[in-house]
Parts: C-alpha cells; structure tokens; sequence
C-alpha cells in the first residue's frame, strides 16, 4: 500500500516541509502531475456543466424575469417577478387545470403503476423462469414514446383493441381520448403501463434482499399470506418502495412527450401539463420569459414532491 | 417454505399482466400488416385477413428511412461515445487520482443529476441557436443559424451525463490501489493507467452504461423534435414517424404508421434482448428510468 | 438581427473539421443564395400546403416563376398547418426563418410583436387596400399597417341538408335565431334509447373551427366582437355574447345538439341538419357525399331578430416577408407577381384576367379576398353554395388577430366546451372565458 492518507492530509504533510528530501520532492512531483492529469481527464465533463448546465441555468432564471418575447437578444427587458406572478394571476390557466392535471397524471400513474408492480413483483417471486417475466414487463421501458403513444392511440380508436373488447363484452364503445372527462385517465393507465417494468424490477431486487428466516419465523407462528405480507413483506420493502415512487413521481411530473404524441393536451386542455405549457409558451407563442418561469415553477414542485416523499417514507420507518 | 404448493394465483396473476404488457405489441405488429380500410373498422379484429407486405414498402418510401436512420444511428453513436468516454475520464479522476477540490468536484456532479431536463429546452436551444462563431454566426452569435442547422445539435444536451460519472466512479473505487500503482512504477503514465489497467476491468459497467445510454438516446423524442423543425435534414427515426402519419393515404395510415414504429423498435429490441442482463443492471444501479 | 456573411465560411469549416460521417447531413450549405454574383438568389417560402392538391396547387405558379426568372427562384417548403406556428417560431429562433412565410393571419399580431413579419412596402401595402376585401385587409394587418397579401379567405355561412328540413316539414334555411332553434329541435330526432340519430344544429367540439368558428360567426351576427376594438379586453360578455351563449346552451341542452359526434362525419351522412361551417368545406362535401351534395343548402348566418344586419366570421391567410429575410425587395416582387399580376382566368388562355392566387385558391375550393377575381371564376354556373360564401365577403368580420389572439382563441375554446359538455352554465363561461381572456390579451408586451 502506497498511500492510505486522505489527499488534504498528505498534501498538508508536503506543504508543512517544504525543504524535504529528492524523495519527497519526487513525490510532489507526481502528485502535481496527478492532479494536472486530473483536471485534463474532468476538463470535458466539468467544460460541458459550465456550458451546458450553469449558463443555461442562469440563463433561464435571467429570461424568467425577463420580457423577450422577439429573437435579438438586445431584446431582452428584465421586468422582475412578473412573468411568476403572471402564472397564478387570476384568469390563468396556469394553476388550474394546467398544475393541477400535472399532479393528477403523476400521482395517478404513481400509484397505478406502484400498486400493479407491487402485486406483480410480489407473484413473480414465487415462479419459475424469473427471467423471462421480467423481460415481457420491460419491453415498454425500451421502446420510444412515439411507438407507445401511437399504439395505445390506436388501441384506445372506436375501431381499435380496447373498445373491440369493450364491444365484445357486450359494453359501449368509450371515447377515451376525445372526451374531456376520460383522457387523462386515458393517458395515465398507458404511463403506467410503460413504467411498470422498472419498478417490477426494483422491488423483486428488494424482495430479495429479505432473509427467508424471516418467512419461517412468521410461518412458525401460524401467519397468514395476508399477515405476513402486511408485516414483513411491505415494512421491509420500504427503501425499494421509496426509490420507486421518487423515480416515478419525477418522471410523471415532467413527462409530455406520451402528451404531445397522444393528444397534444387536448380535448379543451383536459390534458395539457406543465411542461407542455412550458414548450407551448416558448415555442410556439414565443414568450420566453413566461416559459422560463414555468419551468422553474414546476422545478419548485419537482422538488417539493421529492422532498415531501423522502420525509414521508422516512418517518413512517421510525414509526415501524 | 414459500414454494410448498403450485402457485395457481401467482401464476393467474403474473401471465394476465404478462399477456396485458405484450398485446399493444403484437397489436402494433399485426396492425402492420392490415390492408387498406381494415384497420378501425367495426368490429375491431385482432388478425390481419393476410399478411400484406406493401405498409412496410409505403413506409419505406413515404419515411425516407435511410436518412432518419443515419441521423438516429450518428446521434446515438456520438451520444454513446461521448457519454462512455468523459463518465470513464471523469470517473477515474475522482475514484484514483488526489487531488485539491476532488469532494467538491463530486459533489457537484452529484448535483446535476437533480435538474429535470425541461429546465434547459428554451435556454440550451437559444444557446445553441447563437453560438459565435457558428452557423454564420458573429462573435456575439447573431446573424446566423448558430449549432441547431447540425447533426451534432441532437447529441449536444446529452454528451456528458453526471450519472454515468457517478457510476464509473463507484466502480473504480473497487479497484486495488496496489494494481495502479505497480503501473505506475513500471513507468506508465496515468493516461496508460486508465486506457490499460482501468478500463478492460470496468469492461462491464461500461456496457451497462453504454447500452443504458444508447436506449435513451435512439429513444429521445422531444429535443429531436426541436431540432428537427428548425432543419428537417437532421430529423431522427421517432420524430420522422410521428410525422408520417400526415402524409400517408387516410385509408391505410394507421398500418403504415404502425409498420415505421416496427421498423424503428426493432433495433433497439434486438439489442435489449441481447444484452440484457447488462440493461436490467444498469436500471437497477441507477433506479432512475 | 442583422446577417453578417462574411463569417458563414470559416465557422462552417470550423464544424465540419469533425469527422464527415458525423457531420455529413449537419453542414449541407443553408438554403439560401450563396451571395456570389453569377448564381441566382433562392427565396424559400414556408406554408402548410404540405400535401395534396393544396400542395400541388402552390407548385403550379411557384414552377412557371422559377421557368421565367433566372435572376431570383423560388422554393417551397411545408408543414401540416398544427406544426406551422412552431415551426415558424422555432426556425426563426433557430435564425433559419424562410424567406416569405404564408401564416395563420390569427398569428399576425404575435409574428409582429415577435419582429418576425416586415411590413409592405408602401407601394404594395397601396395595392392591397385598394385590391382585397375590407375583411381581408383588416386580417393582413396589424395596428392598422399591413403585413402581407391575404390569400386564403374563408367566412362562415350556414350549411342545412334540404332532405332533413323537408322531412321535418321545414320550408327553407333559418334567417332568424327563433327560426333556426325552432328548425333544430323540429329536425332532431333520437331514437327509443336516447341515442341522437339526427342532430338538429351541430355543436361538436371536434376542432377550432368547428367550436370557436361557429360561436363567433353567431357573435359577429348578433352585433358583438369577441375582443374590444384596443385589443386590450374582450368583449365576450356584453349582450351579444350572452345571448350566442344563452342560445348555444338552449340548444345542447333542449337536445338539438350532441358535442361528442364529429360533424365532419355526421354532417355528410345525413345526420345534421344544420351547422356553421367555412366555405372550403363545400369542395370535400362534394367529394365525399356524391350525388347526395344535392341535398346540402348553405345560407348567410341567421341574425337574432327579423330585419337585423348581416354579419359573420372570416378567417384568413397571408403571404408576408421574413424580417430576417437577405433579399426582401426580391420577395416583395415575387408576391406582386403571384397575388397581383392578372392571368388569364380559363386554363387555354381564356376569360377575364385573375391572379394567380385567386386561379389557385378556387381551383382547391377556396375564395380570396379579391371580390372581383372570385366573381369572375364563380360567376358562371358553377356550385352556388359558394356564392354564399362569397356574398358573405362584404359584410364579414375579421378574426381578431392581436399578440395574444392564439392563446386567447384556445381559451375561448376550452369555455364553450366546458358549456356545451354542462361543465359550467352560461354564467360561469361567460365569467371565466372574460376573465382568462383579459388576462391573456392585457398582458404588457
């Protein structure tokens, strides 16, 4: 072993002895090198962030509160926080429906999705050919969004699969995607369709991290299925349980490209979300500054849901 | 203990969500092959009256595929390259190599994994749209089309990714001191340490990075569709797909829609069914798809 | 945005020293002239006559330009008409915007405030008060400045089936409101389930036109606007709203209407008796009914009391020229040639002189504001449901086409549908769409 210090304590060893032997300056020597040779191997990564990730960044929160609505960027008027205010002013339309579909669609397919994986993740682990019910589960996962909004756009037609089943069972045909009142229900059963995968496959993995010594335990005492599951299964499947519901929710709160394949946030807006609005006001109305600060509205709940859901889950396994 | 009896309910309950997962599928692969009026007519049927070929052809023609699939197949290889590439750089430098700042640095690439991507679609597209000295661009990016009128515009948002970084690092971590250094002493710089020591052993995570990233990408929608409508040379496979559907005989649209969006998974199938052992590790590790 | 070429060379070297494959589809020359003397200047005009006969229809004239003009040619490009806006917007912030631009004239007011549309030169701008319609006019501009050449005009007028009104003992089209509830629920019928098998007057909340269209014809009829004359509020709420609310409300709810059926489906087979539509619709109606078109009547828009003013909706497009544009006199002149310069109207040569526009527009079913050329290529024999559409081309009202009118039409849109699904009564879509809309149309650009 060359070297177990941290860096700081070595390099404060170096520095405290500044007229040490060749040895010792031969060893400042590469580490000098070393850290030159570092910063060459982050320089493109670190380059990209700076250019890519911080000025775009400042650049938003400058356009947020700014008036640009043309393309010179001479253009550009700061007016302070009007573009936020203007968001939930009365008469927008930013709050309700637009906020408020956004938060229906990740929560409904949050929990669509989190409840099926549950039940199915929960099943798979008593098979055979683990394997291969995991790969079927996935496919959704990777296919594009065009491919899943389009078949599903298909299926949920007069003259597609849903209604021909509905037709078969002796049931109405339903409107799914061009009545108001079915289309987000509509759109979050397919999101929760093609997630279903990912979250199946964390919670097995979770699964099976818990001891069987567990299982016999519970089956000496005489528990049920039921009771055991209650019991065992869920308090101990907390952290997969959490790391699904956070990915999901961060997921659905941003998602809008299923949107734009399917129905474009249409009827009537009935499915028009945040991020949607965000691309519709930037790139269709050409109201930069209002699409900024759209997007760092809806960052603000991105984050709030995230942290609401850590303590969530972090305080019910102190309870346990 | 759990497998005593045949798990009759388990088995009901697992091939039920099976069948529900794969039907839209096989709905998309049979819809494919539908003839002209038979898709969404009354009744609705399951099978095609026969295996018409001719929406592969139409889709083939109308798609100009060879074109969307050069543009998929450069940005996704630049994608990957460069993803692979600077995780690897930078994963190395701060799994290995000591240097002042090196927490800091790690913790601000964790940092930007917490930024959801619709964040930066206005600013990094007017970035890229007046970059100097670009496109016909002046020193101060006016005039002129910028980066957005070039293939690289697709890859650009996507070349750097902190949770790769994040991953390679991790991994690198593993990797004995004593092996590096005993490279070192043999006389081999830290860039021959990387290329020959660290990177056949990570030789597998960088599949599964490689292969989480190339999904993704072959998959992206939304930022393809921006640059695209600011210059369609550059369109991609989904983007070219979903604008089919507009140019296409209304008699037989959906087939042929449908026989594009087959055309387009199956590379990426074939690849995930492949590899995917390597996949179901990468989503695993990241939890974030 | 001023074009500097002199750096479009070197920085393009620069991009393409990356590995050709890579780049190969990225560095293609942009469209436009190269600016060397000796090679011709290109002109890229951006519309939505993306397929079809519409696209075929541009194609003609824009072929027998670059036929006779070697110093200036012409190429088209084209979206479908969903994706036009974006693409506007995103290729102008991309500083690839074409050079002549064919939009939406709703858009004006936005593509003006976005610096995206020149006005007309005062020679043109001349030309085209003196040659098109009020209505066609008012779309072009913007602030009272004109922007561009209207070319697809279209006005809304009452489209009835003659078989269902007979049926339902009806004599003629309604001319008054109390005429048309009365032939509504007389010509609606539904079966023992309830099922609607004929809807008397077609409230369907398919599309923009079909919502939005038809509510403001009714407005502009009953006297009122949607948005004030300063464009800074509507106007949604006074009387005349109301009462369009009020009837439309009556009528979904006396069960004259059903807003889930799509009319363009129901109309032709015969399960519509009546409904507000544009004038391009009369071409596919043709089309797709065959000899039963017979049957289809179209009338002015019924005004709400006998004796009142004619008045209706007209929508429209217009050819403008790009601010970003390298050549904008070159393009002015090519707009001239297509939108003014007279032709002969019959295909061997024959007839009196028309545009190029109005050839093309009738030729696909459409008016153009030219009153004149429309008489001329309607005038004998011809369909006569595209007379009243014509007739209608004096005393329409031009959609409102401010900075916000796009956003403020999707409102408007979402509360009458709210109204006619029973989400809200007549008192709260009157409430919310003047809220909604004041706050989109005050906003201080």
């Amino acid at each position: 072993m060359v070297n177990t210090l941290a860096p700081e304590a070595a390099e404060g060893a170096v520095r405290g002895r500044p007229s040490a032997g060749p040895a010792v300056g031969g060893r400042t020597r590469a580490r000098r090198r070393q850290a030159v040779v570092a910063w060459l191997f982050l320089a493109p990564a670190l380059l990209f962030f700076a250019v890519f990730l911080i000025l775009p960044l400042g650049f938003a929160l400058l356009l947020s509160m700014s008036r640009w609505t043309g393309f010179a960027l001479g253009d550009i008027q700061p007016v302070g926080p009007a573009n936020y205010t203007g968001l939930f002013a009365s008469g927008s339309t930013f709050l309700v429906p637009v906020l408020t579909n956004t938060l229906l669609f990740a929560l409904g397919s949050v929990a669509l999705a989190l409840a099926g994986s549950v039940v199915v993740a929960t099943c798979i682990d008593h098979l055979h050919l683990q394997g291969l019910w995991r790969t079927l589960y996935f496919l959704p996962i990777v296919t594009t969004v065009v491919a899943v909004g389009n078949v599903w756009k298909y299926m949920y037609e007069p003259g597609g699969l849903v209604n021909g089943v509905l037709n078969a069972l002796g049931a109405g045909s339903v409107a799914f995607l061009e009545d108001p009142d079915t289309a987000l229900p509509s759109l979050v059963v397919v999101q929760a369709w093609a997630s279903v995968g990912t979250a199946i496959l964390v919670l097995t993995a979770g699964l099976k991290s818990i001891p069987g010594s567990y299982y016999e335990a519970a089956a000496l005492d005489g528990a049920g299925p039921v009771t055991v599951f209650r019991r065992i299964t869920l308090p101990l499947l907390r952290p997969s349980l959490m790391l699904v519901c956070v990915t999901q929710f961060l997921t659905g709160l941003q998602s809008f490209g299923l949107i734009i394949v399917m129905t474009r946030g249409g009827p009537g807006g009935a499915t028009d979300v945040a991020a949607l609005e965000m691309y519709r006001q930037a790139f269709a109305h050409g109201d930069w500054g209002a699409a900024s600060a759209a997007a760092f509205v809806l960052f603000a709940v991105v984050l709030a849901v995230t942290l609401a859901q850590v303590w969530l889950f972090g305080r019910k396994g102190e309870d346990a | 203990m759990r497998r005593r009896r045949f798990p009759w309910l388990s088995y009901l309950v697992v091939v039920t969500g099976a069948v529900l997962t794969v039907v839209p599928f096989l709905d998309m692969v049979m819809t494919s092959f539908k003839g002209p009026g038979e898709a969404g007519t009354l009744p609705y049927r399951f099978l095609p009256e026969a295996f018409d070929l001719s929406n592969y052809r139409a889709a083939l023609h109308q798609l100009n595929l060879p074109v969307l699939f050069r543009n998929s197949v450069v940005a996704t290889a630049v994608i990957t390259g460069s993803v692979l590439l600077t995780s690897s750089l930078a994963g190395y430098a701060l799994a290995k190599l000591r240097f002042r700042g090196r927490d800091f640095v790690f913790r601000f690439v964790l940092s930007t994994m917490m930024f959801p991507p619709f964040l930066f679609f206005v600013p990094r597209f007017l970035i890229l749209a007046h970059w100097p000295l670009a496109g016909g661009n002046d020193l101060l990016g006016r005039g002129g089309s910028g980066l957005t009128a070039s293939i690289l515009a697709l890859a650009v948002p996507f070349l750097v990714n902190g949770f790769g970084i994040f991953l390679m690092r991790q991994f690198m971590v593993s990797i004995p001191d004593e092996v590096l250094e005993a490279a070192r002493v043999d006389g081999a710089g830290e860039f021959a340490v990387w290329w020959r020591i660290v990177m056949p052993q990570t030789a597998p995570v960088l599949v599964t990075l490689g292969l989480l990233t190339f999904v993704d990408a072959w998959n992206e929608y939304i930022w393809a569709l921006l640059v695209s409508t600011a210059d369609p040379d550059v369109m991609t496979l989904p983007v070219g797909i979903q604008l089919l559907q507009d140019h296409v005989d209304p008699a037989r649209t959906t087939p042929v829609v449908m026989a594009g969006l087959v055309l387009s998974v199956l590379p990426v199938l074939v690849l995930f069914l492949l590899l995917q052992k390597y996949y179901v590790r990468g989503v695993m590790l990241s939890g974030l798809k | 945005m001023t074009p500097v070429p002199g750096t479009g060379g070197p920085s393009r070297r620069l991009v393409c020293a990356l590995p050709p494959a890579l780049l190969a589809a990225g560095c293609a020359a942009p469209h436009r002239g190269t600016g060397r003397p000796g090679d011709p200047i290109v002109l890229t005009l951006l519309s939505h006559y993306a397929s079809g006969a519409l696209r075929e229809a541009l194609q003609g004239p824009v072929d027998e330009w670059n036929a006779t003009h070697d110093r200036v040619k012409v190429r088209t490009l084209a979206v479908e008409f969903t994706d036009l806006l974006t693409t506007f917007m995103v290729r102008q912030a991309a500083g690839r915007g074409a050079d002549i631009l064919h939009p939406y004239c709703l858009w004006n007011g936005q593509l003006v405030r976005a610096g995206v549309l020149r006005p007309a030169p005062p020679g043109h701008a001349e030309e085209i008060r003196r040659g098109y319609s009020a209505a066609a006019v008012g779309s072009a501009s913007v602030d009272g400045r004109v922007y561009g050449y209207p070319t697809e005009v279209q006005t809304y007028a009452l489209y009835y089936n003659r078989r269902l009104l007979r049926e339902a003992g009806v004599g003629g089209p309604p001319r008054t409101w109390r005429e048309l509830e009365e032939t509504a629920y007389r010509t609606s019928r539904r079966d023992r389930y309830g099922n609607t098998l004929v809807q008397g007057f077609g409230l369907s909340t398919y599309d923009d036109a079909t919502t939005v269209g038809q509510t403001l014809a009714l407005l502009n009829a009953a006297g009122g606007t949607f948005v004030s004359a300063d464009g800074r509020s509507t106007a949604i709420d006074s009387p005349a709203g109301r009462a369009v609310f009020e009837l439309e409300h009556r009528l979904v709810v006396g069960g004259a209407g059903a807003p889930g059926v799509n009319v363009y489906q129901a109309f032709p087979s015969g399960r519509v008796a009546m409904v507000i539509g544009a004038g391009w619709w009369t071409d596919s109606l043709k089309a797709l009914m065959g000899r039963a078109y017979g049957d289809v009547g179209v009338a002015p828009v019924p005004v709400p009391r006998p004796g009142g003013r004619r008045a209706t909706l007209s929508t429209g497009f217009m050819l403008g020229v790009n601010t970003a544009g390298r050549h904008p006199r070159e393009a002015w002149e090519f707009l001239r040639w297509l939108n003014t310069e007279k032709v002969a109207a019959g295909p061997a040569g024959k007839g009196a002189g028309v545009t190029r526009m109005s050839r093309l527009q009738v030729s696909v079913g459409s008016l153009t504001g030219r009153a004149d050329d429309m008489r001329t290529l309607l005038g004998e024999g011809g369909d006569p449901n595209r007379h009243a559409f014509l007739d209608a081309l004096a005393y329409a009202v031009p959609e409102p086409n401010g900075p916000g009118a796009q956003a403020a039409k999707s409102l408007l849109r979402k509360n009458v549908e709210a109204l006619w699904t029973g989400q809200s009564s007549v008192d709260e879509a009157l409430r919310s769409t003047r809220r909604q809309v004041d706050r989109e149309v005050s906003r201080a650009w």
